[in-house]
């Protein structure tokens, strides 16, 4: 079927479908609230209702749960597409546009993206999506108590974890790092952010689109460094095999609760399972992942966007008003919110970390957005699958004793194999 | 999908045996008009999605490209260990599961802790397969301070902790897998084999005994050779086929790093194609199809050979003699080692949240802050909503499709009753990962894609194969005066029918309870037809396994709130269930 034809049988689809809602609900059809998919729940979707109630038509915000490439895809079908969808995905957004499934959105005045984050929505010189959230992946977090002097340099954190973890071994002492290795995710965190101070801005780009070897020296390099660290007797409580059973919040349980490790990497929400779960009042510090010297240091970023489906109009303003820089401040105020819009004043940030966190994003000159959601296909990564699996492996290998330089083969060409088959172009 | 409908291949067995007499039958014209529903149900829902699944296993975009997918598929790495583990579940589990279900069948017979017992193992039965895995995962803990069984490992063993093997590591995962498949399914087989230990004619016993025969010949002459046999062949197979609902408890249980080391096929076509269709995905799915289906026709004609069946019932046998000690002391350890996981769940789910996530759930004193935490928040009352009303529109509309359809099949006799009854059967045991996509493609036809509207139709079309099963025998067993009766005072085939139906009151209500049950326990389904309209139970709770050791205070209350429901009718109503399932033959 031609893409017209699929559009005329979507809109005749829709208009029946509205047809018979309207007839069930009883209202004219031009009064529909304008429709929202997004993954969020709990409370994160409780603020982002108090955002919408801002915008002057009814919005109805539905949280499809964590698969919801699978649920557009299913109301893709069915001609009942909502009116705007939220994702992370970029990889997925420009996939959508190519298949026509999207319309152009034009952003406020008021928004401007940082440089790395806003072409990734742009397929052939037309915007597709505008930024509405960020999360700052390049944070190591300590309890100030257990670590005075944070290291600044990758060398200083192996150094750092050495020594921690000798003592740990000793029974003298809490293990140095944390990690939740169970979750793919964090571990293809770490990846990123080694891989983008190892081999700067253009192949991290070109890896990302596909168009460079993962065989090539520089993913060697961020490896080997990974497995340098990863492989430290004692490095992690429980040792290695435990920490690939430990999720993401329970790593930071394990800091801020039972203090049996120091430091634990990921993203500026760590503060928020540190709020729940610590003993005490002292809270987590964070400081950025080091790079080799340091002046280098790598900034990964994460988000959302927002993204209209064909043919929606409301759909348009809508997004167009979430771009505005003022359409976020009840979350702004709450607190927990990054915003990718560089427009927003940082005095608008209510609580201290994202405010420090806001003016970095600001001073960079480019971020690199987080490589595993840009990646293609199934590559991209879930549980037993894709980059994460290849990521988990490899720990597994460099925390049992195999030798980096074997480790290092192993997943290298995991990759190169995953690439091929999620269709990249090499 | 869940283990329950799976009890009435008891009953869906005997189609293949002798040809039934034709009673109760409506005019041809009637017959294709209460076929309809069912007939364009099982079509667009059943068979043109796997006739749509076979098609992509060999095509690309419409193209034919022969073997290529299933080279593609088979030679992916870690497919044959996947298949490995898939025949492995199908014999090891079984056979597992109906050794341990006949011996303690037999030894909670005719003893007065017997009851006790039989309804402790029957409750792992009625629970959520993903409440299971939420019990399982807690026991088995990788922390000493969390995982009861990971603590009494280092005890055992005397290692430190770091050094026991781990429980939900790679090298065991499929073992703890399997105990939380075993520890949901052996009351079912229980309850079956006494069911049929039931029916052996006392006068069978009483002979082998005259002719002093020792137990050993009792055993065999008057209950393994008339009738055991073919249970543990029903027993097996449909342990067997159930174990392709691994699925639930493999999401729940596994943490992400070694999903892999635990996949089965279930599992890997999901992975591939989720709820499309892909090429990969359609040849894994077509070879599983495959042997699932030749696995159930050889277990009917197997059974078919073995076992004519017993035409008259006869009660329990009042003089025998209680079983010996130590099955006595099986059954009361089976208890025990049966509550324990239960426990653990119920433990949990009393600590308060942060408590639950950082000590040891006997460590300190109960709080109900848990159980707060989930009632003060909406979704879990959304959830509990939504799937209650699923539950109970998804049971009527199969009782009331299948009841239409049943009633014009009970007349089929001969070569082509069997056929139904061998399609209708295969029907029931089509994994749903595996025609998921195509599916949606049809719901897509139907403005349903995405829908509660959708998710309900699958749930229908799902379920609709095993009650027409369970009720055409039924109906066709009715014994000839009844049915006579309901004809002369019933002028018109609905007259007919509902009096055929107040006499077969038993099956009705047992495919009620048990597609109810089933529906309300259903993980898969959901996860792949989910809509915004509202989250199932299931999925609403494997969504929080996310974060399992941050959230477990609130996720086991919110499984133990979800478990009352189901636990309560199925417990209930097990004697009907049993009794309406199996009457097809016995009454």
């Amino acid at each position: 079927m031609t893409a017209a034809g699929r559009l005329r049988r979507r809109t005749l689809l829709r208009a029946a479908a509205a047809a018979t809602a309207a007839g069930a609900g009883g209202c004219a059809p031009g009064r529909r609230s304008v429709q929202v998919a997004v993954v969020w729940s709990g409370s994160e979707m409780a603020r982002f209702r108090e955002v919408i109630a801002g915008f002057p038509a009814p919005v109805q915000a539905i949280g499809v749960g964590n698969d919801i490439d699978a649920f557009l895809a299913a109301r893709q079908l069915a001609g009942t597409s909502p009116d705007v969808a939220i994702l992370s995905r970029p990889g997925l957004i420009v996939e959508y546009a190519q298949r026509g499934w999207l319309s152009e959105v034009t952003p406020a005045a008021s928004y401007a993206a940082p440089a790395g984050m806003a072409d990734l929505l742009t397929v052939d010189g037309r915007h597709y999506g505008v930024w509405i959230k960020a999360a700052h992946k390049s944070l190591l977090w300590h309890p100030p108590s257990m670590l005075a002097e944070p290291p600044r340099t990758w060398d200083a954190l192996v150094a750092l974890t050495r020594r921690l973890g000798a003592r740990h071994r000793a029974e003298a002492g809490p293990a140095p790092l944390a990690i939740g290795a169970a979750d793919g995710w964090v571990l293809t965190d770490w990846f990123e952010n080694v891989l983008a101070d190892v081999a700067g801005p253009d192949l991290y780009e070109a890896l990302a689109r596909g168009e460079a070897d993962w065989q090539d020296e520089p993913v060697r390099h961020a490896l080997d460094r990974l497995a340098e660290l990863w492989s430290v007797d004692g490095a992690f409580p429980g040792g290695g095999r435990r920490a690939l059973l430990t999720q993401f919040e329970e790593s930071v349980i394990q800091v801020v609760h039972h203090r049996d490790a120091v430091m634990v990497f990921e993203a500026d929400f760590v503060d928020a399972i540190d709020a729940r779960f610590r003993r005490g009042t002292e809270q987590l510090a964070p400081f950025r992942f080091p790079g080799a010297r340091e002046a280098d240091q790598p900034l990964i970023v994460g988000g959302d966007a927002a993204v209209v489906f064909a043919g929606s109009t409301r759909g348009v303003e809508l997004v167009r008003w979430l771009s505005d820089a003022t359409a976020f401040l009840p979350w702004l105020e709450a607190g927990g919110y990054l915003s990718p819009n560089l427009e927003v004043p940082v005095d608008h940030y209510r609580d201290p970390l994202r405010r420090r966190l806001a003016t970095e994003l600001l001073a960079a000159d480019t971020v690199q957005y987080d490589l595993s959601d840009r990646l293609p296909g199934t590559f991209t990564g879930t549980d037993g699958v894709g980059i994460w699996r290849i990521m988990q492996d490899f720990f597994m290998d460099v925390t049992d004793g195999v030798a980096a330089t074997a480790a290092i083969r192993r997943a290298t060409g995991q990759l190169a194999d995953a690439a091929r088959a999620a269709g990249s172009r090499r | 999908m869940n283990r329950g409908p799976l009890l009435g291949e008891l009953a869906v067995l005997d189609d293949v045996g002798p040809p039934r007499r034709g009673r109760a039958y409506p005019a041809a014209g009637v017959s294709w008009a209460l076929l309809t529903p069912a007939v364009l149900l099982l079509g667009g829902l059943l068979a043109w999605p796997v006739l749509r699944t076979l098609q992509a296993s060999v095509t690309t975009d419409g193209r034919w490209v022969g073997a290529e997918h299933y080279r593609a598929a088979l030679a992916a790495p870690g497919t044959a260990g996947v298949v490995g583990r898939t025949v492995l579940w199908a014999l090891v589990v079984p056979s597992v599961v109906t050794v341990l279900g006949y011996l303690l069948a037999v030894a909670s017979r005719r003893s007065q802790e017997g009851r006790l017992v039989r309804l402790i193992l029957v409750v792992p039965t009625a629970l959520p397969l993903v409440v299971t895995g939420v019990t399982f995962r807690l026991l088995y803990d990788p922390d000493p301070q969390r995982g009861l069984a990971t603590l009494l490992l280092a005890r055992i063993t005397g290692r430190p902790p770091d050094q026991v093997p781990q429980l939900l590591g790679p090298e065991l995962v499929t073992v703890a897998l399997m105990s939380a498949f075993v520890w949901a399914w052996v009351g079912l087989a229980m309850l079956v084999f006494r069911a049929a230990l039931d029916t052996v004619p006392t006068g069978l016993v009483d002979a082998v005994r005259a002719f002093g025969g020792s137990r050993r010949d009792v055993l065999w002459d008057a209950q393994w050779r008339p009738l055991l046999l073919r249970t543990v062949a029903v027993v097996f197979a449909l342990v067997a086929v159930g174990t392709s609902r691994t699925f639930d408890l493999i999401l729940v249980m596994t943490p992400g790093s070694v999903r892999d080391e635990a996949a089965v096929l279930a599992l890997r076509v999901w992975q591939t194609s989720a709820a499309t269709t892909t090429g990969e995905g359609a040849a894994l799915g077509v070879i599983w199809l495959v042997a699932v289906t030749a696995g159930i026709l050889v277990a009917a004609l197997f059974v078919r050979q073995a076992w004519p069946p017993p035409r008259q019932s006869a009660a329990p046998a009042p003089a025998a003699p209680p079983p010996r000690r130590w099955l006595r002391l099986l059954a009361a350890g089976a208890a025990v080692a049966w509550l324990l996981p239960l426990g653990v769940l119920v433990a949990t789910s009393l600590q308060d949240p942060v408590r639950a996530a950082t000590e040891s759930w006997w460590s300190g004193p109960p709080s109900l802050d848990s159980y707060r935490a989930v009632l003060t928040g909406a979704e879990l009352w959304r959830s509990l909503g939504f799937t209650l009303v699923l539950a109970a529109l998804v049971t009527a509309a199969v009782l009331g499709v299948a009841l239409l359809a049943a009633y014009p099949l009970a007349w089929l006799t001969g070569p082509a009753a069997q056929a139904t009854g061998l399609v209708l059967m295969v029907a029931v045991v089509v994994p749903v990962q595996v025609i998921a996509g195509p599916v949606n493609e049809v719901l897509g036809v139907a403005l349903s894609s995405g829908t509660a509207r959708g998710l309900a139709l699958v749930h229908v079309a799902l379920g609709v194969p095993f009650a027409v099963l369970v009720l055409r025998n039924a109906f066709a067993d009715l014994p000839a005066d009844q049915v006579r009766a309901a004809r002369v005072g019933g002028r018109h085939w609905w007259g007919t029918l509902r009096r055929l139906v107040r006499h077969n009151r038993t099956a009705v209500l047992a495919v009620a309870v048990l597609e109810f049950v089933q529906v309300w326990n259903d993980l898969a389904v959901g996860l792949l037809f989910s809509s915004p309209d509202g989250a199932p139970l299931g999925l609403f709770l494997s969504e929080q396994t996310r974060g399992f050791v941050a959230g477990s205070g609130t996720l086991a209350a919110g499984c133990v709130l979800a478990s009352v429901l189901p636990v309560l009718v199925f417990v209930l109503a097990r004697r009907h269930v049993v009794a309406g399932l199996v009457a097809g033959g016995v009454r």
